[in-house]
């Protein structure tokens, strides 16, 4: 039986291409991290939010709730500087005619702004002394915010990056029975506290430090919708 | 059997409303065939459906009805995404990466590893981009921009270009440039699609040309076949108070089509209506004045 050599024309498994060229492309996204971080303001903006939570750390605030601000506030500002402004959601056209998905796009700026709000969440609690299960809380919270802030910031803009820092800064740590107290019984009352339940929320994750595998599902669940949400609004603006 | 580079079937295609249904009709019912190393020219009026025809062509678009396929591969599959690439008609590309950047981001959707080095090497030669390689993507002026959207649509070997306005706006040194490149690109083998509001590039270029209008093509033919109808000029000392049959008036005095009648002919007409002819030449019609022949004739 005669052996197949190495570099003749047959085609490779579908099994492994696929998958590896899905990775290569997921990377290729990843790897504009770099390039934004050190040249637009996504690099100020981090260095800034660091810093401001460093110094609100050493006044006494609680560096979980540091790592969380940290994480859920890194993953907008990433999300917001990936994807978000009017000229790379206009690229997007010009990248899904190249043998790329959709979903390969979302996982990578996912990824991206994941890893710049995981960065600063680390950055700050060496400043102000490690803690293993606030660091995982963080970055737990940056993976479900940044899903959540990539289909958002794709769909709409920056605008809605804007109103989810907003969000994430104002009502994050405190859970819904706090906030649904200051309205009166009604539709809004329930909108809101739907929100609060069921969106990607600071207090839940604040759980993750003390191992809560709930809280930690409720994460990856909204990091896993919120890429598919992503990749279907870069869908629909490639066309 | 002939081997095409790109075909299109029949393809139909309407813009809807969402909630009514109700839309326009951007392509009814429009087949063509491309040979693999042919320029061809889409031209015609602001809506004829030249954009959507080259969306369609690239599979950003699934068309209502028809077929689409590149060198024999559905368009939608995506063997086909690595066979024809597109240059949209307002380009726009990561603004914090460099030319060499965006090139080198694009070509790692095709391949992996050493041989990306190759392909934005090549990308960037092939479109005269070695000047501004370094320059931020933001930075760039129009020609630049449409010199990238050249080179990305080259990355990774394609054998299809769909070119959308990439000759338009352009001062006419940077467009004798990039028609020789894409000259170069056709003599290798690769097909190209190009729409062009500024049709006095298509006359350079193109071998063949199709005019567009109402989404449908409604003249077709070799650049030669197509120019093969020629106009009588004629300079008058002064303007006349009603042309002959056939003539329109122009600044310098009148013209006409010659079609099946001799020059003679028709200045022997300007002479009966007692016409002072001072001068007159013959020359070919123009692929501008056929587009607006067409456009005229569709209102």
């Amino acid at each position: 039986m005669r052996r197949r050599r190495f570099g003749t024309n047959r085609g490779p498994f579908l099994f492994y291409t696929a998958p590896v060229h899905f990775l290569d492309c997921v990377l290729a996204e990843w790897a504009l991290v770099r390039p934004r971080l050190l040249r637009t303001r996504f690099g100020a903006w981090l260095g800034l939010l660091g810093a401001a939570l460093v110094w609100l750390g050493s006044r006494g605030t609680d560096p979980l709730a540091i790592a969380l601000h940290a994480g859920a506030l890194g993953a907008v500002i990433g999300a917001a500087f990936s994807a978000g402004t009017d000229a790379d959601r206009a690229a997007l056209a010009i990248t899904l005619t190249h043998p790329t998905t959709p979903l390969a796009v979302a996982c990578g700026r996912w990824l991206a702004a994941v890893t710049a709000a995981s960065g600063l969440t680390i950055a700050c609690l060496l400043a102000l002394g490690w803690d293993t299960g606030a660091a995982l809380a963080g970055i737990a919270a940056a993976a479900a915010v940044a899903g959540c802030a990539l289909a958002a910031v794709l769909a709409i803009g920056n605008g809605a990056a804007i109103l989810l820092f907003g969000c994430m800064t104002l009502a994050g740590l405190a859970p819904p029975e706090e906030w649904v107290g200051l309205t009166r019984p009604g539709v809004l009352r329930l909108a809101a506290a739907s929100a609060l339940e069921l969106g990607p929320a600071l207090w839940r994750y604040r759980d993750i430090a003390t191992g809560d595998m709930g809280a930690l599902l409720h994460a990856a669940a909204w990091a896993a919708l919120g890429v598919l949400l992503a990749s279907g609004v870069a869908m629909r603006r490639a066309k | 059997m002939t081997a095409y580079a790109l075909t299109l079937s029949h393809v139909s295609h309407a813009f809807r409303r969402p909630w009514t249904g109700r839309g326009s009709h951007a392509l009814e019912g429009l087949s063509l065939a491309l040979l693999p190393g042919e320029i061809a020219g889409l031209v015609g009026p602001p809506g004829a459906g030249k954009t959507t025809l080259l969306r369609i062509a690239a599979g950003l678009l699934a068309p209502d009805n028809g077929e689409t396929w590149v060198c024999g591969i559905p368009v939608r599959a995506a063997a086909a995404r690595r066979l024809v690439g597109y240059a949209p008609e307002t380009p726009v590309f990561p603004p914090a990466l460099t030319v060499r950047e965006a090139l080198g981001y694009y070509a790692r959707l095709h391949v992996a590893g050493a041989a990306r080095r190759a392909l934005v090497h090549d990308a960037i030669e092939l479109a005269g981009l070695a000047p501004v390689a370094g320059v931020r993507a933001a930075a760039l002026a129009r020609a630049d921009v449409l010199r990238l959207a050249l080179a990305q649509a080259t990355l990774g070997g394609r054998r299809v270009l769909l070119l959308d306005e990439t000759l338009s706006g352009l001062d006419p040194v940077a467009r004798r440039d990039l028609c020789t490149r894409l000259g170069h690109l056709a003599a290798i083998g690769i097909a190209i699609l190009l729409a062009a509001r500024d049709v006095t590039a298509l006359e350079r270029l193109a071998g063949r040309v199709m005019v567009l209008s109402g989404g449908r093509i409604v003249r077709a033919g070799s650049l030669a076949a197509l120019l093969a109808e020629r106009v009588l000029e004629v300079v008058l000392d002064a303007p006349p108070p009603e042309p002959p049959p056939g003539f329109r008036v122009t600044a310098t005095g009148l013209e006409a089509p010659l079609a099946g009648r001799t020059p003679e002919a028709a200045l022997a007409l300007c002479r009966a209506h007692r016409l002072a002819v001072r001068a007159s030449r013959v020359r070919v019609k123009s692929l501008e004045e056929i587009v607006l022949d067409v456009h005229d004739a569709a209102r």
